[in-house]
């Protein structure tokens, strides 16, 4: 038992570091350092530079013209580049779509869709939930009807983030109405420029539109992008899950978050005030020991042993301390938070905030926004009742 | 970075669950608990496994072992809510090797490994609660030694101790002591403490004492926290136990005809107790794993540990009995007794809101598992 990264992982740590240093450009940092709103262009500049090193994809294997890197090393470049206040990876296609093309997809779909993924050309968005399908997602009524070589879709996605900017979208569609709900669903990626797709921005309590309808109206899609053999698609969407849940605990943001929640309580003069620092300081032990969570998993991960009764913990208290440092921010700005100027999120604002503190600008919308954490990627909940299983059968 | 066991921890490991399981059964313990708490030849078996000089070196035939192997061997105890403080051995072990002249570590170190004596540390005063650098006690040069005048309390099984490791001040600053039971001027009233254990009250006057270390803050907040540690180690033990035996019961108990573990609300709970486990477990390894640490590292990595832990034992200790019904209130299930342990375990070596305080007052810009 050893805490220490080997001299190897140092040095590899430190040239991530050196590399991060010269290659994130520094307005992009800025904003995300002070949670200022990113563009599209910010968010896809950054996949691009990641993209052109080979790093977008840094959880590939070589075969798929990834870094091959084990899991303690995309552990370093991942914390690293959050440290460095690089924007998140959008994930979508990286992330998520990606294994599920290399571990299910065909020849001809790996070499069309990867490069596009790799380099960060083109933009995915996911679509799984529906109105009537969130967690009990194995109901999608989304439905595609094969027609010769092709499918006809009609229906509808929900809470799809970043829709308006999303190129291709993949979607799970049913397929078969027959026996259990999981066994007819297919995964299908479908171009959303083709005829019949429609998006329309869902406006949340942030007043930001992150999240997007998706309306299907006899949309044809060519039958070689569907994903493996039809109706089966449930298998390859829980394949996807099991690729989300370090990354969705997310501990190095929290970590650079929990540095600026500590900036913001000295600018506030509530450092000082132990009622309030010792908030910080619960905060901080929480944030310690999801990180030694984390490490625990991806120690296991390399030496290829099962950690699936830890695993599923790290969604559930990731996202509680997301949310936990979110609010703190808004509390320590009291209510200087109050006021909701969205211009004065955007860097380079000129504007005179109220009382003076820019900094307060985003921290309610922020804390508006977060409540989404215990609520996607399977609610926490749900992810309760997979815990219970390991440990109740 | 490595969080698996080695062959030899995991021998460990299995040598003194073996013991627990069939040398130390709850009938023993039970036993123990109503002849005062403190079974001397239970704590000589432990002794006869090696475990009293795990942290004493084999030039004075102790086993030269860590942390690491102290945690494996302490949560392997709280599995058994093993009462004879063996921990107290690991502290006395490390401190005297680290601190103490080499007479003394010749005289005392062996017999302690051995089981021979049992050596206690002595710290606690009424106005002091948890704060290491108050102490009311006093120390006098004598001629060629030393005498300490004190009142210290809660010592473990304090008054079957053969010596105590003693704070007190000596020229307006701290020293640490090492004062033998049999001594004049020292008495001990010792009484059942919440989990069935044993302590007492050490009385001093003028006791004649050998000097350990003059630098006697720096050697107290060390063995605080080998304590916290092992304290941190011993409650894994206790909950992973705690959470096996409620799970047990709740696939077995029926009501409205069917398990109570089919209900979610309850289920959720058992999740929830999951959750404190693992993050008691992660920062129990914490502990351990940065006990060697520089002593600034090491205190803020105690603190930060002791804070989960504590507020994990309540939870889960709080949780098991109510997940039990009634049954988890009634002396005859196990159960109870696990949560009387763990109740007072978060009070030993610093309860939660200390340890918060703790890591509040020490708290830098950044922070991390390496930070």
């Amino acid at each position: 038992m050893d805490l220490a990264f080997t001299p190897e992982e140092q040095q590899f740590r430190a040239d991530i570091r050196a590399w991060v240093r010269e290659n994130l450009p520094a307005e992009i940092s800025h904003k995300v350092h002070n949670a200022m709103r990113l563009s599209r262009d910010d968010m896809q500049r950054w996949g691009k530079i990641l993209g052109k090193k080979g790093w977008l994809g840094h959880a590939w294997p070589k075969a798929f013209g990834g870094p091959g890197w084990n899991s303690v090393q995309k552990h370093l470049f991942e914390e690293e580049c959050a440290l460095a206040g690089a924007p998140r990876v959008i994930p979508f296609g990286p992330i998520m779509v990606a294994p599920v093309i290399m571990a299910f997809g065909n020849a001809a779909q790996q070499q069309r869709f990867l490069p596009g993924i790799a380099s960060g050309e083109v933009w995915w968005s996911q679509g799984y939930s529906e109105p009537g399908s969130g967690s009990d997602l194995a109901s999608v009524k989304c439905r595609a009807e094969r027609q010769g070589n092709k499918y006809i879709v009609n229906g509808q996605k929900a809470w799809t983030t970043l829709g308006q900017y999303g190129e291709w979208i993949f979607c799970l569609v049913r397929t078969s109405n027959e026996g259990k709900p999981q066994t007819g669903i297919s995964f299908l990626l479908i171009d959303m420029k083709s005829p019949g797709v429609t998006v329309r921005p869902t406006v949340l309590l942030d007043g930001e539109a992150e999240v997007n309808e998706v309306f299907f109206d006899d949309v044809e899609v060519p039958v070689e992008n569907l994903i493996g053999e039809e109706n089966k698609g449930w298998t390859y969407a829980k394949h996807l899950l099991s690729h989300e849940r370090t990354n969705i605990a997310d501990v190095n943001r929290s970590k650079r978050e929990l540095e600026r929640l500590k900036r913001i309580a000295k600018l506030e003069g509530v450092y000082a005030d132990t009622r309030f620092r010792d908030e910080i300081a619960k905060l901080e032990v929480d944030v310690v020991a999801l990180e030694m969570l984390v490490l625990r998993v991806l120690a296991a991960e390399k030496s290829g042993k099962n950690s699936l009764d830890i695993a599923g913990l790290l969604k559930i208290r990731g996202s509680e301390i997301q949310q936990r440092y979110s609010e703190l921010m808004m509390l320590a700005a009291g209510s200087f938070a109050l006021p909701l100027i969205q211009e004065a999120m955007e860097a380079g604002w000129q504007g005179n905030f109220p009382g003076g503190g820019t900094w307060c600008a985003p921290l309610a919308s922020t804390y508006f926004n977060f409540r989404k954490t215990t609520i996607y990627g399977g609610s926490n909940e749900v992810q309760r009742n997979i815990v219970a299983q390991t440990v109740l059968g | 970075m490595d969080f698996d066991f080695s062959d030899d921890q995991q021998q460990l490991r299995d040598a003194v669950r073996k013991w627990v399981d069939k040398g130390y059964t709850f009938e023993r313990r039970r036993t123990a608990v109503k002849a005062g708490g403190f079974s001397l030849d239970a704590y000589r078996e432990l002794a006869d496994l090696g475990l009293c000089g795990l942290y004493v070196t084999e030039q004075y035939a102790g086993m030269g072992m860590g942390p690491i192997e102290g945690m494996v061997v302490m949560e392997e105890l709280g599995r058994g809510m093993v009462l004879e403080p063996l921990n107290q051995s690991f502290i006395a072990g490390a401190v005297l090797s680290g601190y103490a002249p080499d007479a003394l570590k010749s005289s005392w170190l062996p017999k302690i490994a051995s089981g021979q004596a049992l050596v206690v540390l002595a710290y606690q005063e009424r106005a002091a609660r948890y704060q290491l650098g108050i102490c009311a006690a006093t120390a006098v040069k004598a001629a060629t030694e030393f005498t300490v005048t004190a009142v210290k309390s809660l010592v473990p099984a304090g008054d079957q101790a053969d010596a105590f490791m003693v704070p007190a001040t000596l020229d307006g600053k701290l020293a640490l002591f090492l004062v033998e039971r049999s001594a004049a001027g020292v008495s001990a009233s010792g009484c059942g403490t919440q989990d069935g254990s044993r302590a007492a009250e050490v009385t001093l006057k003028n006791a004649p004492a050998s000097l350990i270390t003059l630098d006697g803050l720096a050697a107290l907040e060390y063995a605080v926290d080998i304590g916290i540690a092992a304290t941190c180690a011993e409650a894994v033990g206790v909950m992973d136990k705690t959470m096996t035996l409620t799970a047990e019961y709740m696939n077995m108990r029926k009501q409205f005809g069917v398990a109570i573990s089919s209900f979610q609300a309850l289920r959720h709970r058992a999740a929830d107790m999951k959750m404190q486990l693992e993050l008691a477990r992660s920062m129990s390894y914490y502990a351990s794993l940065k006990l060697n640490a520089p002593a600034p590292e090491r205190r803020a990595a105690m603190a930060r540990a002791k804070y989960q832990l504590g507020n994990s034992m309540r939870f889960v200790a709080q949780q098991s009995v109510q997940l039990h019904g009634g049954i988890g209130v009634t002396d005859e299930y196990i159960g109870s007794h696990y949560f009387k342990k763990l109740t007072q375990l978060e009070m030993t070596f610093g309860d939660s809101l200390h340890h918060l305080g703790e890591v509040s007052d020490r708290m830098q810009d950044t922070a991390g598992v390496f930070a």
